[in-house]
This record gives structure tokens, sequence and C-alpha cells, in this order.
């Protein structure tokens, strides 16, 4: 093959191209501006939702006399009760307070047990970020790799079955794909346990075993939304010209689909993954219940049934936390992915 | 109006009509329809399905039919009753938003992303447990929760049609706020929000099933859908096949739902990914 | 449907025009057929010596676009070739296999198209799309793609080619994105250059420029060409042998100047009528003698 010739021009170019984009640590710092304007404008969020929050509590009828004696408590012990968690004092007084507390890291003590409720949440948030980043894990593949398939081969088999069954599975609720899967896995195939929890200490397997069918069954909602969007928006992207001139230069078709169409067709589908992460924190009390797992939303939801109002308050209080923080995060990613958007950068 | 009416001549929309209806009739006659008591234990325990039980019976040996027909209503009608609540608190302020000034809709704007912010099902627990474990509480939640959607919604719809020049012209004859409102803004904005009750009521169903599941505003022993899924729990090994009964009528009537809601906003000529995506937000689903 | 009247009186090159040698692409009776059966290339047949410039003329819908699409092998969809050969350096094309045809893209033919633009991803800087190129087909490694990019569109005739690099393809004019495409379709080395309306879409001045280096690249490459356009000027200026299309056949073909100056079918005259009529050189007549 000879080479091409060069013309002798007046200025020969550089060896290599002189950067006129910002280097990493520039675009570093500006997602670090971005994340934080993101986590800014959470603040009246905050406010408003934690406030909701305690008035929660304080609308209940329960008080930590009767959650703590039952039945036999008499209405002097119930306002002893009361005075000895201040809870006589006016609202606003106790929810600013309670806030201030908790910005220390300091979230009251549980009505029952005694035991502070940061403790028992410190416990039991791992479990539910571990399943929370499971499913997330497996929405993304999953999705990805079937609406991917079914956007390439368009109109055919696998298409339309990819349409009716993330059709079908948005009208399934979560507890009876739950259900569904411990039947199948744990009771007809025995092959994995039907609930409890092992920490990644007792060994990486085991965790595995213990962690691979809640966050499938929690992930299943998103990963048919995924693939649908995905579906949707790479069948139109394939139709595109610059698809036919990646073609054209003889790119391999993998490349052609997993460089150039995917990154400006999956646009709709990081959006809609990214309204999902909220839920997957926040909604998984089902699939923990359902497979006895000692996490977060259990804790809420035991604790709302008996009645135990500082546990519930702070449970909540943190699941918001975290809900903002990660719909802050994945905002930035989406801004930072989509082409369009990062003209305007 | 006739976007619903062109929805139903096509074949999901027909279908998924049909269903509904179904459900309906289910809904309101499905205790008289029932063959047994839904409430008799009986000595055939654990039983597969038969010629005298089609579904079975349960650990108790109630028949499995029956208390499925029987928790029709319960199941069926809390649904509404929280989607109406929600329809009521979200879709008020969503209009009212748009011409009720600056500060009006600024606190609007804030309450309804502090509801967004919250964490939905363990929130309506939360909600529902506290506040006395009944029925009425724990919709009130849910349709609570729901209010967002159908705030931002309208408020979308409010929005883009308050421009229009009709309305300015109604304006200028001297129409009042109200009058507008009612004759010119309210027609246009009935399709989107037919399409998005479909939709929450479908949500609220899910939700709806959930929460009897984990024992929330259910008064013992009235059976409701997502109440016979958590009997059939501890009894997986011996019948496994038993949550499929109760399973399929909540995933039918969610799905005719979801599909009466497609087919009414592909009649109408909603196009476009904006679309599409607006439909995510406006299903709120979860485990 | 109805078959093209003038095929029958079609006007070919006679057996002594050309070298002997094996031409370098050689299209047979190719018939090309949309998806619901219609045809609408019928029998053409094109051959175009290794170094030259082969021109195809006609308007819109005469097939000339459909007919360089089949020799790539990117028909659109639904769209088919039902009959005919194409062979490319002895090979035939349409008995590959499509990992091959996909082989031979860019290494043995390329093209380039008219809106530019709409040809490259949109997200990805022009430079970095020239790299994948180089990357992929021709085997270099990340910095020496880098850098021999940078050479090729010095080459193109762009200045300040290591900003050009940089840039995505909303940030450059018709003209510029027409040499980076055209940078990219010879980067790998191709024999075959397809320019199908490839200044079409730009400004007259920038059209002049971009027919020039299509002539340089063929002058000190020894690349073949195959202009296509409407336009008879642009075929003038660039091609040695012309072919001219019509309602999905050739109804003439031979070397340039001969069928510029004496066209034998009805056709071709009318096409060069109107071209004289409208053409610029006889308004400078008409200023000239005024009436």
């Amino acid at each position: 093959m000879t080479a091409l010739d060069l013309r002798d021009r007046a200025a020969p170019p550089s060896a290599a191209p002189a950067s006129s984009r910002p280097g990493p640590a520039a675009l570093l710092l500006r997602a670090a501006a971005a994340l934080s304007r993101g986590l800014f404008i959470a603040v009246p969020v905050m406010l408003v939702s934690t406030f909701i929050t305690f008035m929660l509590g304080g609308l209940t009828e329960q008080d930590p006399a009767s959650v703590v004696l039952g039945d036999s408590a008499t209405p002097a012990d119930v306002q002893r009760m009361r005075e000895a968690f201040g809870l006589d004092r006016p609202l606003l007084l106790r929810y600013v307070t309670w806030l201030w507390n908790a910005l220390h890291g300091d979230l009251g003590a549980s009505w029952f047990t005694k035991i502070p409720v940061a403790q028992s949440i410190a416990e039991r948030l791992p479990v539910s970020l571990s399943v929370a980043a499971g499913a997330l894990l497996i929405a993304v593949v999953l999705g990805g790799v079937f609406g991917t398939l079914a956007a390439v081969r368009q109109g055919g088999l696998l298409d339309r079955t990819v349409t009716v069954v993330t059709s079908v599975l948005a009208t399934v609720p979560g507890f009876v794909a739950a259900v569904a899967l411990i039947t199948v896995f744990a009771l007809i195939v025995p092959v994995l346990p039907a609930g409890g929890w092992a920490p990644p200490s007792a060994g990486l397997g085991t965790w595995a075993s213990f962690l691979l069918l809640p966050s499938l069954a929690l992930s299943l909602d998103a990963a048919a939304d995924v693939a649908r969007q995905l579906r949707t928006g790479l069948a139109g992207t394939l139709h595109e010209n610059y698809i036919v001139g990646a073609r054209m230069r003889g790119l391999p078709g993998r490349r052609v689909v997993l460089v150039h169409a995917l990154r400006n067709g999956a646009g709709p589908a990081v959006a809609v993954l990214g309204m999902h992460v909220p839920r997957l924190i926040g909604g998984a009390v089902i699939t923990e219940t359902v497979f006895a797992l000692p996490g977060i939303g259990e804790l809420t939801k035991s604790a709302a049934l008996s009645g135990d109002v500082p546990v519930v308050q702070g449970a909540l209080l943190v699941t918001i936390a975290v809900v903002l923080v990660s719909s802050a995060i994945v905002n930035v990613l989406l801004v930072k992915l989509r082409p369009a958007a990062r003209r305007e950068l | 109006m006739k976007a619903i009416t062109d929805a139903l001549r096509t074949r999901a929309g027909a279908v998924a009509a049909i269903v509904l209806a179904a459900v309906l009739v289910l809904a309101v006659t499905g205790p008289f329809l029932a063959p047994y008591d839904a409430l008799k234990n009986s000595a055939d325990i654990l039983q597969p399905p038969s010629a005298q039980h089609w579904f079975g019976t349960d650990y108790l040996g109630r028949d499995v039919l029956s208390r499925v027909l029987a928790g029709a209503p319960a199941s069926v009608f809390t649904a509404f009753e929280a989607v109406a609540i929600g329809l009521v608190i979200g879709v008020v302020p969503g209009i009212t938003s748009v011409y009720l000034g600056r500060a009006y809709e600024w606190i609007t704007l804030r309450i309804m992303d502090g509801l967004i912010a919250l964490p939905f099902l363990i929130f309506a627990i939360a909600v529902a447990a506290l506040l006395g474990n009944a029925v009425h509480q724990a919709m009130v939640a849910v349709g609570i929760l729901l209010a967002p959607s159908f705030y931002r919604i309208t408020r979308a719809a409010a929005l883009s049609h308050a421009g229009a020049q009709y309305v300015t012209a109604a304006q200028l004859f001297g129409a009042s706020t109200w009058r507008v409102l009612r004759t010119h803004v309210w027609p246009k904005i009935v399709p989107t929000l037919v399409v998005t009750t479909a939709n929450a009521t479908a949500s609220a169903l899910l939700i709806v099933s959930s929460l009897t599941f984990l024992g929330i505003g259910v008064v013992p022993p009235e059976p409701t859908w997502g109440g016979i899924v958590a009997g059939d729990l501890g009894y997986l090994a011996q019948r496994p096949y038993g949550p499929v009964f109760p399973s399929l009528f909540i995933m039918a009537t969610v799905g005719a739902l979801n599909l009466l809601a497609d087919a009414i906003r592909d009649a109408g000529g909603d196009r476009g990914r904006a679309r599409t995506l607006m439909r995510g937000a406006r299903r709120v689903r979860l485990t | 449907m109805s078959a093209s009247p003038d095929f029958a009186t079609a006007v070919r090159p006679s057996a002594g025009d050309g070298a002997g040698r094996e031409p370098l692409l050689s299209v047979r009776g190719l018939r090309v057929s949309v998806a619901d059966g219609t045809e609408v290339v019928h029998g053409v047949d094109l051959g175009v010596p290794r170094g030259s410039a082969a021109g195809l003329v006609g308007e819109s819908g005469s097939g000339k676009t459909l007919t360089c699409r089949a020799v790539l092998g990117l028909l659109p969809a639904g769209v088919q070739v039902t009959g005919g050969q194409i062979a490319f350096d002895g090979a035939e094309l349409t008995a590959l296999p499509d990992a091959e045809r996909a082989r031979l893209r860019g290494t043995g033919i390329a093209a380039v198209f008219q809106d530019p633009a709409s040809y490259l991803n949109p997200s990805i800087t022009v430079g970095e799309q020239l790299a994948e190129v180089l990357r992929v087909k021709v085997g270099l490694g990340r910095r020496a793609a880098r850098e021999r990019a940078v050479e090729l569109l010095h080459a193109m005739g762009l200045r300040r080619p290591e900003h050009v690099y940089t840039q995505y393809p909303f940030e450059l004019s018709g003209g510029m994105l027409q040499r980076v495409l055209l940078a990219m379709a010879i980067s790998a080395d191709p024999e075959l250059l397809i320019a199908d309306e490839a200044t079409t879409a730009l400004d007259v001045t920038v059209q002049a420029e971009v027919l020039e280096l299509l002539s340089e690249l063929r002058r000190d490459r020894g690349l073949t060409l195959i202009v296509v356009s409407h336009d008879l000027a642009v075929v003038a200026q660039t091609c040695d042998t012309v072919h001219v299309f019509r309602d999905g056949a050739v109804v003439e073909s031979g070397p340039t100047r001969r069928v510029l100056r004496a066209p034998r079918h009805p056709y071709t005259r009318q096409l060069i009528d109107a071209h004289e009529r409208f053409g610029i050189d006889r308004v400078r007549e008409q200023r000239r003698s005024p009436r």
C-alpha cells in the first residue's frame, strides 16, 4: 500500500492535536459544580419532605406510653411519658430540634428498644443499598441487552417477544414477582435460598446467593422500562444517515451499534433508569419482606406497624436523603451523557 | 371525548374496555357470585383445582375462587378511592397554579416536589400504619402520593393551552377566569386527564395489593387479592401455584387499564418521545 | 413498470474505447428492485478502468445513486439487487458474505455522499471519528491514529487541522465537512472512490476546490473515481468517460469529450441543450451582445 503523498503546504501540522477542549481536571470540577447545584436545589424539597415526615409523627395518635406499656397505660402514664420524650412542646420547635439533631447524626432512640435509631439504620442501610445496587446492575444489563437486540432485529420474533414481555412485566406487582422467583428458584429448582441474608464477610459467594433473587425481583420493573425505551430510541437512531456513514467507512456492525448508535439512542433509556433509582432505594420494602432481608425498608415497616415513631421518622429521613443524593448524581451523569447537552457545556 | 370513543373502536381499546367492564361487574357482584362462603373453613385443605373448587382450596379449606371473587370489591374500589382523592388533590392545584398568581404557584410547586421526593410505598405504609391501620387512611395516603402526577400533568396541559389565542380573546371579551377555565381550558385537558387517571388507577391497584399483602388496610378475615397471596406464602411448598389466581386478576386489571390508557392516548394523536417519557413519569410504580 | 423505450436504443462505447486491461469495476446487467417488487434499475452496464474517472449523470431518480449503493452493498431497507453482476478487482461482490463486503468498504471501495454533516455522528468529534477509521481499518494505535488523522486533515486542505480535529460536526461548514469525509474515505487506501453528488450541497467556490481535490487524489494516488452528478459541468470537468442515466438504465456511454460534443442519444442531447441554454457561458454571451 503506497502512502498518501502529503501536499507541501505553508505550515506543516504539529504532531498531536492541541487541546482546545477542557482537560480532565476541569471536567471533574464542572461535574462537581453541577452536583452541588443539584444538591442545593434539593434543600427546599428536603425541608418539605422531612417536615411532612415529622408531621406524621405529630399527627399519629400513637404515643410512647401505649407503645411501651401497652394497654395497661393510665392517662397519667401517658402524660408522664409525653413529657419525658418532650412531646408536649410545640410541633415546629420539635421539628427544628429533630432536624438539627439529625444533621449531627442523632436521630433519637426507639421507643421500644431504646436502641439509637441511627445505629439501627447504619446496620441495615448496607443491606438495602446492596440490593438496590444489584437491582440497578441487573436492570442495566437485562434492559440493555434485550433493548439493543430488539432494536437491531426490528420487527423480528425477538422484538415482538420483548415488547410483549415488557408490557406484561409492567402489570406484575412486586410481591408477585418476588414470590414467583422464590417458587421457581428456591422450591421447584432449589438452587438459591428462599430468603435471609449473609454479609459479604461470610464469603462473597454466599453473599451473592442471598443477593441474587431479591435484586432480580426488584429490577424487573426497571429492566422492562429500560428495554422498552432503549428499543424505541435505538430503532430510530439506526435509521439515521450517520449509521450509514459509519457502515460506509467499513466499520464492523457491532461497533456501529455499540459505539455510534447507542451513544445517541440511549438517551431516553438512561433518563428512565434515572427515574427508577429513587424507587429502587425507597420501594424495596416488599422485596425485603418477602425475602426476609434486614433492610431499612423492613425496619420502617415494622416500626410503623408497632407505632415506634422515632424509628419511622429517622428511617424515612435517611431514605429521603439517600434518594435525593442519588437523584442528583444521576442527573449530573445524564447531562454528561446526553450529546445534545454537551453542546451547552 | 372523541378520543375515548375513537380508542374504543381500536382492537386494543375494545379488548381493554371489555376486560375492565368484566372486572367492574365482578367487583360489584363478586361476593354474590361466589359458590361458597369465602370465610368458611373446611376440612379439605390445600386441594388442587377441581370441578368443585375451580381454583382449589387454601390452607384453611376455604374455596379460593370464592375468596378471589369476594375480594374483588375491596381491591378494586379502594384503588378507585385512592385515585379519586389523588385526582382532586392534584388537579385543582394543577390548573389553578397557572392562574392564581406567582406565590401560589411557587408554593404548590414546592409542596408537590416535596411529595415526589417521598419514597412512595414505604411512606404509604408509614402513614397507613401510624394513622390507624384502616382502609380509608391508607387510601388517603396513597391518594396524596398520587396527587403530584395529576398536578404535573394538568399543570402542563393548562400551561400549554393558557397561552392559546382563543383564551386571550375570551379574556379580552371580559370572560372571568372561572369561565375561561370551564369553557376553554378544561375540555382540552380532559383527554390527557383520562389517560393519567387510567394509568393512576393501574398504579393504585398495584400499590393497594402491595399494601394488603403486607397486611395494611385490611380488616381480617375479609379477603383481598394481595392478602390472599400473603396467606398462600406459608404453604408455597404444598401449593406452589397458589398465588397465580389472585395475581392473574390483578395483572389482568392493571394490564387492561394500561392498554386503555395507551389506546386513548394514541387515538388522541399524542406522539413523540416526550410523551413516551412522560408516560413513565405518570406511572408511579413500585415494588 | 414500463420498460424505458430508450433502453433499446442505448448507445454504448465501442469495443475500441478504454484500455485492454480488465476494468477495476465491472457492472453487468444490474437490476435493483424495491420492497413491493417494482424494478427501479433495469440492467445497468458499467465499466470503470483502473485509474480513470467515470461520471454518472442523470436526473434525480434515474438510478445512479442506487447503482452506487448496490456496488457498496448499502442499499436501503427493502431494496435489493435482483439481477446482474458486480465485479470489483476480479471478485464477484454479490457472491461475497456480508462480513467480507464490510471489510472491502474503506480498504477497497470508499464513498462520499451529499450532505456531509448527516453522515457523521453528531456527538463525536470529527477527529475521533477519523481516528476511529484509522484504528479499525488500518490497525494504527491510538497515538499513531491521532497523528495520522491530523496529517490527513492537513492533506485535504484544512487549515489548522489540529483544531478541526477537536470540532464537532455542527461546528464545521459544509466544505470542511466534505474534506473530513474525504479524509475518512481515503484513509485506508481504497482503490475506488465514489463521489455521489459530493459537491451538490456546497457553495460554488468550495465546489470547485473539492473537485480539484478529487482530481489531485486521482493524480497522486492513482485513485479510480466515480463521480455522480446531475450537473454536467461537474462531470465534464473531472471525468474521462461519462455514462448517462435515465429512468433506471444507461442510455449512452463514452469518452466525455465525444459525448458532450457529439451526443448520439436524444436524451443526452436534451441534457446538453439545457445546460447550454442555462449555463453560465450562455449568460456571458448574452451580456456581451445586448439586444
